[in-house]
């Protein structure tokens, strides 16, 4: 786990001191970290915590922001007689709470235990999505697990959570899972007493009957659809008979008639990027819960070319959101863009996020991890096609050794604080720069995100929608009754 | 600090939409934290439902 005993943290003083404790020379993140707070704890303390203060930012001409980007302590100000004052009373709040935002953030970036395991069953694939991240000779090619196998990968994760209080989450995941739908099944009928399990999948092998059965074990379940119309849709989700998904994908929808385990998983690329407003209401109209709107990764070399114009995403993301909203409170019956309220999570309550990818360092090798078809253990199934970062073979080692592992490690070293430009941004710890996957196979770990500027409108956007009183239709409503206000302005 | 329940505050919070400055932080009390990116927003709650 990283690192070992609670220590407040303290934020980095400059990008030189990182290097001069070792912490950018490659594999040694771990050592780096510890050496890091060893450091800062002699020679930071009481000066950094007397000249952290407040970011100002403008939101637009009639709201400002003043954030801590360090804690995520944030208030929206509006324009009062042509100024914006800052009351007493919300410094005294922010030298009340300080501390303990601190603590909290850095808990959840770095004592947050691993939670959630995603298994990928076979590496093989029905579809042939031009962004996939898995590279195309894999999921041609791949292996598949057999079901003694997956019983060996499920024996040794209940051994590695057999003291954990929360019950771990499995997900059965890329390439196509349900390609073995049977021994996933099977395990899922063995094992729903003591892990949570859900499948991400096109449905083009999902039959009715199939439904009954998630809906019965109470699985989690993620239908991939780009789009509304079929011809959009189709373009990227393809089939390897040169079709697409749609036709399945919709009828699984229908099928499962507002199932509170449905999400809706879209991939948006400049194909689709001007239909997210559109793709809200229809699958609202079927009844669909939550709806991810999420950012193609350019992970492998093809999904470039997909790349939405970040302006133009934001603005249609936007527009799919305030879609969302406006039929959420005319019917009545909710429709969450699942991505979207994780940034007002961010903002809101940092650790009851759900999406680990805009935190960092991310959740990959920390709070999740992949196994995939031949038993290798990677932070991520981003990284499948870079097998110099499996953490060992399951069947030959054991969950714990993956997690102290040389690549695990490096990938939790990624952080904020080592990119340049996001080590000086005011939302660093919103969206936390993903993703580590993505951008060394761009060439680079420690690059900024890919969707720098699309994250900042998209941030900029949260906070007035929080000042406008909207964040009831933007969460689900269950979030909202498991949450308790730890303080309010 | 008092530790008030999101949803019947909220419900206050609807008269103060133009009040002025907002600030507030929550805690998740019931979900694990950050549990994972794929059952969105609370576990699939384990009573059935009807088809």
């Amino acid at each position: 786990m990283l690192p070992g005993p609670f220590k407040r943290f303290k934020p980095f003083k400059s990008f030189r001191q990182l290097k001069r404790v070792g912490f950018l020379s490659g594999l040694n993140g771990l050592n780096g970290l510890n050496k890091l707070k060893h450091y800062q704890s002699r020679r930071e303390t009481s000066m950094r915590e007397n000249q952290r203060n407040l970011s100002f930012i403008d939101l637009d001409a009639g709201w400002k922001l003043a954030l801590d980007p360090e804690n995520l302590f944030w208030s929206v100000i509006p324009k009062e007689d042509g100024r914006f004052l800052l009351p007493e009373g919300l410094i005294d709040l922010y030298k009340r709470e300080k501390r303990h935002l601190d603590e909290e953030m850095y808990n959840f970036r770095f004592n947050e235990p691993l939670n959630c395991i995603y298994i990928d069953p076979t590496d093989r694939c029905n579809a042939n999505c031009p962004y996939c991240y898995i590279p195309s000779d894999i999921r041609k090619g791949g292996t598949q697990m057999t079901g003694e196998q997956l019983d060996t990968v499920m024996q040794k994760i209940i051994e590695y959570f057999r003291d954990f209080k929360k019950k771990p989450v499995i997900v059965f995941h890329a390439a196509e899972p349900l390609l073995v739908k049977d021994i996933i099944f099977d395990a899922i009928r063995r094992y729903h007493r003591r892990l949570l399990f859900g499948i991400q999948t096109n449905a083009l092998l999902l039959q009715k009957e199939d439904i009954e059965f998630i809906k019965k074990y109470r699985v989690g379940v993620g239908i991939s659809l780009d789009a509304p119309e079929v011809d959009i849709n189709n373009r990227s989700r393809t089939t390897t008979r040169r079709n697409g998904n749609y036709e399945k994908a919709v009828q699984a929808i229908e099928w499962f008639n507002g199932y509170e385990g449905l999400n809706v998983i879209s991939t948006v690329t400049k194909y689709n990027v001007h239909h997210l407003a559109d793709h809200v209401k229809f699958l609202h109209k079927k009844k669909v819960p939550v709806v991810l709107l999420n950012p193609v990764r350019v992970t492998q070399k093809p999904a470039l070319r997909l790349k939405p114009d970040e302006r133009v995403f934001a603005r249609s993301l936007i527009d799919a959101v305030e879609t969302a909203m406006r039929l959420t409170r005319e019917s009545g019956r909710q429709i969450v863009v699942g991505n979207f309220a994780n940034v007002i999570l961010a903002i809101v309550s940092p650790t009851a996020r759900r999406m680990m990818c805009d935190i960092s360092p991310c959740g990959g090798g920390r709070t999740f991890l992949t196994i995939t078809a031949n038993g290798d253990m990677l932070p991520c199934g981003e990284f499948t096609g870079f097998r110099e970062f499996s953490g060992g073979n399951i069947f030959k080692t054991s969950i714990e050794k993956a997690m102290r592992s040389k690549p695990f490690r490096a990938v939790r070293a990624r952080m904020v604080e080592k990119i340049e430009e996001c080590n000086t941004c005011d939302y660093r710890h919103i969206c936390g720069s993903p993703c580590p996957a993505e951008m060394y196979g761009r060439g680079n770990m420690y690059r900024k995100a890919e969707f720098c500027e699309f994250y900042k409108e998209i941030i900029k956007y949260a906070f007035k929608c929080l000042a406008e009183g909207k964040i009831k239709y933007l969460l689900r409503k269950d979030a909202m009754d498991q949450m308790v206000f730890e303080y309010r302005y | 600090m008092s530790r008030v329940k999101a949803t019947k505050v909220e419900k206050k919070g609807n008269s103060r939409e133009k009040a002025g400055i907002v600030s507030f932080h929550l805690r998740c009390a019931k979900t694990a934290n950050g549990l994972t990116h794929f059952v969105m927003y609370g576990d699939v709650p384990r009573k059935k439902m009807p088809l």
